[in-house]
């Protein structure tokens, strides 16, 4: 994934290391989806950064934004198990005490600190996009915040007991029950406070047709930043 | 509207021209490669698509002296004039601006590209330029901007565009963010007829078979866009993704219509993983990789997967260029390059077991590098080109580009030496160094060198057993164009070490570069 916009002022690591960390667990999520929970490595990290991950055999590795907060004595990355795709598909395999590669952390999709109790934040994202929305949450739990999630599956909707109240607004494409609704769907019906902070993360199409919206919808581009997979 | 996007010739007081080069930096040689810049180009295509008149005035590829360019574009009387530029040659532009405006004073004159873009003010104080675009999607923006000229009896001062500077009746008013987003499979394929493509299909070195051409980009920026020396890397610049068939659809016409024989896809980096392999599957069932022509992108190590690999040189995939920029892992974690030197072996391994040409960029004169460090490159690079693992190369200085994160932790740490842009042309090292700045110069011609060296002209022979027409084509047809290449880098490197011991100017004589 790349971000876009610098976020923070709360300064980053100049110097990205690369370490061979210990993986201490997996929880599987879905049928496809599973955290991996590793040490932490020594490097300062701000929640909303990202990490690249592989393991020593495979020489390649994959970026993964971290699942946990900040200051957790381990780090978890959020993972969907892709067809064919041999990272995901590596790490899926690792048991307890497993080395696994990282190099990071880096990026700037973080919270700027003066933001933290002034503003609102709307954060968005499809599927495992969650990822540093969750990590923001657990940093910071005094945030004021939505979060409306984009999912396939109700079997998606990942520890949503992480997100107090009504603040968890999944939108399911694919319900058991009743109609399906998208991301884009539910934020043209809502009411969009031009003040508030917008946090994109996911697929290019859902960051594409979201940055569309919110600009109809008179949201100045310097209230927006993003992340998207690619 | 009669619109022009046009590229001056611009030639220095050693005769060089200057060619856009790596992170659209400008660069000066005696024999120039002309690179399609692929974004402009599908500016130009919109815009005509859009029922205006446009001029692809590209006076380098057209091999025009200035004062050919200059009254043919004149002439062509345009109601608007595009120019992208860059640090080095700003102030040349700046001077032409003001010519031509003084010249045609109704034409808009518009100024683009990542200078500007992170400056605006500046040049509007120091020319007659009438927009900016902060926005490095000139092919969206482009046709909003003439739309709304065309439209608005009061543009300079309604034009609501996000992202310009426009010189309006009541000073410089500026439209504020641009949007970062934008979808990339709404801007055109380039028209390739409009932009003269055939004049960008022979000199470069990328094509081992011509005509070669530049793919209409899949990927707007890169996927990864963290490195701290790079373009492609601040709070402006983000990525966006062509879909899959639409790119597939070009390579076809490109093949089928034009007879293209290689084709470089120039994004910051390609697709990977699912997307590799979907392309790769597209130029096998459309038949495209038996139709004679080669393939080639950029990518990063530890990117690619053997199994995506495989498949990318069964669909006729020959050219890999790699960011390979240092041999030491403090270097690559100062730059945030994302990869460990232990895994550069296995991707270069699976390149080359699979028959692609594996191309390293790498880069020297960072301000920390040390002649240890500096040595670990040049060992490493001539391990892996005698090796077979790497089979060409580019070196360049890291020259600071503007506002990246590197440029800014120059200005920091108080070891940029120049402020002077036409010393960013990446001729000489610009930054304070722990050893002589003729070492980097040396390194660079050893490197270089390596073309040269028996073993790896023996290498290049064992190739040929492999029985694959490309390591034919690689030592017969390519090797004497890399070798004057070779030369003409060591020319330049060579020329620029005897004048790096001079003071660095500190005023800035236009004169300095010559028209």
């Amino acid at each position: 994934m790349v971000s876009t916009r610098v976020g923070t002022e709360r300064g980053s690591a100049l110097v990205v290391n690369h370490s061979t960390l210990e993986v201490l667990g997996h929880r599987a999520l879905t049928d496809n989806t599973y955290v991996l929970r590793t040490t932490r490595p020594d490097s300062p990290i701000e929640a909303g950064q990202c990490f690249s991950v592989g393991t020593r055999s495979l020489a390649i590795n994959r970026e993964y934004s971290m699942y946990s907060a900040e200051d957790d004595p381990f780090v978890d990355f959020l993972i969907r198990r892709v067809d064919g795709g041999a990272v995901s598909t590596a790490l899926a395999d690792l048991r307890e005490g497993d080395p696994v590669e990282v190099g990071g952390p880096y990026g700037s999709f973080c919270l700027n600190g003066d933001d933290l109790l002034t503003r609102r934040f709307v954060f968005i994202a499809t599927g495992t996009g969650i990822a540093p929305f969750a990590s923001f949450v657990k940093t910071f739990p005094q945030l004021d915040y939505i979060l409306i999630h984009g999912i396939r599956y109700d079997s998606e909707k990942y520890d949503q007991e992480v997100y107090e109240g009504d603040r968890y607004q999944p939108c399911v494409s694919r319900p058991s029950i009743g109609a399906g609704e998208r991301v884009t769907d539910m934020l043209e019906s809502m009411d969009l406070d031009p003040a508030a902070l917008y946090y994109l993360c996911g697929n290019r199409n859902m960051i594409t047709d979201t940055v569309h919206i919110l600009r109809e919808r008179g949201i100045p581009g310097g209230n927006v930043y993003m992340e998207t997979f690619f | 509207m009669r619109i022009a996007i046009s590229y001056p010739p611009i030639v220095n007081d050693r005769g060089q021209k200057a060619m856009v080069s790596q992170n659209r930096n400008v660069q000066y040689f005696i024999k120039p490669t002309y690179l399609l810049p692929v974004t402009y180009a599908q500016a130009a295509t919109w815009l005509k698509d859009d029922g205006h008149d446009v001029l692809w005035d590209d006076g380098n590829a057209q091999e025009k002296t200035y004062e050919e360019w200059f009254a043919d574009l004149i002439s062509w009387r345009p109601d608007m004039v595009v120019f992208e530029s860059t640090t080095p040659v700003m102030k040349f532009y700046w001077r032409v601006i003001d010519e031509l405006k003084a010249a045609l004073p109704s034409t808009i004159v518009v100024m683009s590209g990542y200078h500007s873009s992170r400056q605006p003010s500046e040049t509007m104080e120091m020319s007659s330029t009438d927009v900016v675009l902060r926005s490095n999607h000139v092919d969206f923006v482009l046709p909003r901007l003439a739309r709304d000229v065309k439209l608005l009896a009061d543009w300079r001062d309604e034009c609501a565009i996000e992202g310009l500077s426009i010189r309006s009746t009541s000073g410089i008013r500026n439209t504020g963010h641009f949007i970062q987003v934008e979808p990339l499979d709404r801007s055109p394929i380039v028209d390739r007829d409009l932009v003269d493509w055939e004049r960008y299909a022979y000199e470069n070195g990328n094509f081992l078979q011509t005509p070669g051409t530049y793919a209409t980009s899949v990927i707007r920026d890169c996927t990864f866009g963290k490195c701290t020396f790079c373009r492609y890397n601040g709070p402006d610049l983000t990525f966006s993704q062509m879909s899959i068939e639409r790119s597939l659809d070009e390579y076809e016409r490109l093949i089928n219509e034009y007879g293209v024989k290689e084709i470089f896809d120039d994004s910051g980096v390609w697709f990977r993983g699912q997307d590799a392999r979907a392309f790769a599957h597209g130029i096998i069932e459309r038949g495209l990789h038996k139709k004679g022509c080669y393939f080639g992108f950029n990518t990063r190590f530890e990117y690619l997967d053997e199994e995506t690999i495989k498949l990318l040189a069964e669909a006729n995939f020959r050219f890999v260029l790699l960011g390979f920029e240092a041999a030491d892992d403090e270097t690559l974690q100062r730059l945030n390059k994302g990869y460990q030197m232990e895994h550069v072996d296995q991707c270069l391994e699976w390149l080359t077991k699979y028959g692609l040409h594996p191309h390293l960029t790498i880069m020297v004169g960072y301000h920390w590098q040390t002649q240890e460090q500096l040595d670990q490159t040049v060992a490493e690079v001539k391990r892996l080109m005698f090796s077979g693992m790497a089979r060409t190369l580019q070196v360049t200085i890291c020259t600071p580009l503007d506002y990246t994160p590197y440029h800014q932790e120059c200005i920091r740490e108080g070891v940029l030496l120049a402020d002077d842009y036409d010393d960013h042309d990446m001729s000489k090292v610009i930054v304070k160094t722990p050893i002589p700045h003729e070492a980097y110069y040396q390194a660079i011609r050893e490197m270089y060198g390596i073309s040269y060296h028996p073993k790896f002209i023996l290498r290049q022979i064992r190739f040929l057993a492999s029985g694959r027409k490309r390591d034919w084509q690689f030592l017969f047809t390519y090797g004497w164009r890399a070798l004057r290449r070779v030369r003409q880098h060591v020319f330049n490197l060579t020329s620029a070490s005897q004048e790096d011991h001079a003071p660095i100017s500190k005023t800035s004589e236009l004169e300095s570069v010559k028209r």
